[in-house]
């Protein structure tokens, strides 16, 4: 791995656990924990989304000790984002909305058994009152952390993915020609 | 306690929590937070009460959230077990500075780059989070509307993160240079400053403890 790689995943990390301080100022029910994943691996690749995915999970686990169980998620959220890179889902909006919905669903399908067998559904708040919602519309325990962990993914993705490909867009044709796949994920190679 | 190797902190720290969801429920969660709190409480945590005091404001959430969504027997049941987890890494991040687990990953041989990965990321987190901050205030002066219908707020939100990422992506460069100057590159190997000393008692019982952890899984699923 080069150098660049090598500083980059730092400073991806530190982006996954900064942005709450953009989410908390407008007051989105949104998380964008994986904006840096999914950007490290438009960038460079699966691996260092990985490495992103897996170092973001043990520091917020410093933190807090609950979200080392979800480090999977940021795993297949990294090859996910490979796979729209590769695709050129980061192209435009219209390509990329769909993509990221598409990452919530596969997200919350993820996250269920996780939050069904470790926390009990109990993750967070705003999840915990989302299962408890659907356990009064009639749906199971499983039925309703599903409904809960979908309510809180679907959407984050898709904005995720929509600012991963303003970001990319955004970035200096000069500062996009270092990393080896930037080009690609946007479509300009 | 604090004068133990970090894999051995490490190590007690993640068995507890297989513990707690390894052994039968309620007791082998109730006995895993017993030694768990017993280890919040050890000379040596600093700030003594102020630690399990961190524990408990991180756990109670939860329990109440179980007890909404499970009853009180389901609450007892997964709140043991996550409460064990939970107290068990706030006591590892209260014992262990994260320099000293450094110390330890390149004395034990892992490449500098994973060290510097670990190092690095701690201090960057921090610091991009004040960036962040500097940013909203910076926003807001300028007049930035943070509040209104979703779209206001998703313009905002692209107002703020834009300029934050992009800086954070101009900082590799900077970053890659200066680690360049000093010499690290794939496979190189440093020698630790003060290595931690690793007892072969210590290699041993870490050893013990995850066999025992094997163990029971085994015995618990056949």
């Amino acid at each position: 791995m080069s150098v660049r790689l090598l500083a980059l995943i730092p400073v991806a990390v530190a982006i996954n656990l900064a942005l709450s301080a953009a989410v908390d100022a407008v007051g989105l029910p949104l998380f964008l924990d994986t904006t840096g994943t999914i950007l490290t691996t438009a960038l460079a690749g699966p691996v260092v989304g990985i490495l992103t995915g897996v170092l973001t999970s043990a520091v917020n686990s410093l933190r807090n000790p609950t979200f080392w169980p979800f480090v999977a998620i940021q795993i297949i959220v990294a090859l996910y984002a490979w796979l729209a890179a590769s695709r050129g889902w980061f192209r435009s909006l219209r390509t990329a909305v769909p993509a990221g919905l598409l990452l919530g669903v596969i997200a919350s399908v993820t996250s269920t058994p996780i939050s069904y067998f470790v926390f009990g559904c109990s993750t967070t708040g705003g999840i915990a009152l989302t299962t408890k919602l659907g356990q009064l519309l009639g749906l199971s325990t499983l039925g309703a952390c599903f409904f809960g962990s979908f309510l809180s993914d679907f959407g984050d993705k898709a904005v995720t993915f929509a600012l991963v490909t303003t970001i990319l867009h955004a970035l200096p044709r000069r500062t996009a020609a270092r990393f080896p796949l930037a080009l690609r994920a946007v479509g300009r190679a | 306690m604090r004068r133990l190797h970090p894999f051995t902190l490490l190590t007690i720290a993640v068995v507890l929590p297989a513990l707690a969801w390894i052994l039968p429920a309620p007791r082998g969660g109730a006995a895993a937070l017993s030694v768990a709190a017993l280890l919040l409480l050890t000379p040596g945590v600093t700030p003594g009460f102020g630690v399990a005091r961190t524990a408990f404001l991180t756990a109670a959430p939860f329990w109440f959230f179980l007890y909404l969504l499970h009853g009180v027997s389901g609450m007892v049941a997964t709140g043991l077990r996550l409460s064990t987890m939970i107290a068990s890494f706030v006591w590892l991040v209260a014992i262990l500075p994260p320099a000293r687990l450094v110390e330890a990953m390149v004395a034990a041989g892992w490449p500098v780059s994973a060290a510097f990965l670990f190092s690095a990321t701690l201090q960057a987190v921090p610091a991009l989070r004040e960036r962040a901050q500097r940013l909203v205030e910076a926003q807001r002066c300028r007049g930035l509307a943070t509040r209104g219908g979703p779209l206001v707020r998703l313009h905002a939100l692209r107002a703020l993160a834009l300029p934050l990422v992009l800086s954070a992506l101009h900082d590799v460069d900077e970053r890659a240079l200066a680690l360049e100057t000093r010499g690290l590159v794939a496979g190189a190997r440093r020698t630790p400053l003060a290595p931690p000393p690793d007892h072969w008692s210590q290699r041993a019982t870490r050893w013990l403890l995850l066999l025992s952890c094997a163990a029971l899984l085994v015995w618990r699923v056949v």
